[in-house]
């Protein structure tokens, strides 16, 4: 009996599947047929790319880093979600030598405010440099919104500004403080 | 006097490893650093310390490698070991605690629990 995979379909004529990731949010996938999308303001996503395990992930964070001082580090900020994909990438098969990354966002929506955006993506580059992970493209800054569609198997993205109107309120979401660094001792 | 508690951290982010010193270092722990499970193994054994504070996922050794070398040697093999990670399956967590971890923390992390976890496990 032939237990041979009959040869997939032309990628571009298969239907996609396509997942919003959310503010807060970092998601990996190796599917063929899965198209990350989200829309940034001041927020910065980054999308990863293993070429040779032919994995890809994208996170979306609000802000950068916390306040000196800051009590807690939770999923609005880059420095754990950038932690958070980078695992979920090598826990699916991807090597961290082997990453790629593009970063897209970090806009300024709103003259005459704190410029959120620009500080999102000075962090992003940092981290990438400090991580010693190859920055492969980037479109950052600037005062419009974007909409970022990317291919997690090809590593193949598209990024076009849309209306700031339709950049999600990027507001921090208060959680229970339980929820936050759960303790368990054995 | 006081001893001052000795926590090593190890994490492969340079970036969560300046959060925990940061963390740590705030509340009067004297804090040393290593990049993954085999700068552990080699700076702990030159070196004491109360309590280690180790992520998983890490290159050349990881989380669950340095767990079995520390239990499995002689020098540190009582020492506490706290386990700091993204990771959330109760499978790792299972794994964790069969190979000797003292606890498990999720990341992202409270300092206000994290020091109490420290606190704790280190008296």
């Amino acid at each position: 009996m032939n237990m041979m995979t009959p040869p997939p379909l032309t990628p571009g004529l298969q239907p996609t599947t396509r997942l919003t990731v959310l503010q807060g949010q970092a998601r990996v996938s190796a599917g063929p047929r899965v198209e990350f999308s989200t829309v940034l303001g001041s927020c910065v996503a980054t999308c990863l790319f293993d070429p040779e395990e032919q994995v890809g992930g994208m996170n979306h964070f609000l802000l950068a880093e916390p306040p000196a001082g800051g009590q807690t580090v939770d999923e609005h900020y880059g420095v754990y979600l950038m932690e958070l994909l980078i695992n979920e990438m090598l826990a699916n098969g991807a090597a961290k030598h082997r990453l790629r990354a593009n970063l897209y966002g970090g806009a300024n929506l709103y003259p005459g405010m704190a410029q959120i955006g620009s500080a999102n993506a000075s962090f992003a580059k940092t981290f990438l440099l400090r991580e010693r992970i190859t920055l492969v493209r980037e479109d950052l800054g600037g005062n419009s919104a974007r909409r970022v569609d990317f291919r997690p198997a090809s590593g193949l993205v598209r990024c076009r500004t849309v209306a700031n109107t339709l950049a999600p309120e990027e507001r921090p979401v208060a959680r229970p403080v339980a929820a936050v660094g759960e303790v368990e001792l054995f | 006097m006081t001893k001052t508690t000795r926590v090593l951290t190890v994490d492969d982010s340079a970036s969560m490893r300046a959060l925990l010193n940061h963390a740590l270092t705030t509340h009067g722990f004297d804090v040393a650093q290593a990049d993954d499970g085999q700068s552990a193994l080699e700076w702990l054994q030159l070196n004491e310390v109360d309590v280690v504070i180790t992520d998983i996922n890490m290159p050349r050794l990881d989380g669950f490698g340095l767990i079995e070398a520390l239990r499995n040697g002689t020098r540190h093999r009582d020492r506490p070991i706290l386990v700091l990670t993204t990771e959330s399956s109760d499978e790792k967590k299972n794994r964790a605690r069969q190979m000797g971890a003292t606890g498990w923390i999720v990341k992202p992390f409270d300092a206000t629990k994290l020091v109490a976890a420290v606190r704790r496990v280190s008296h």
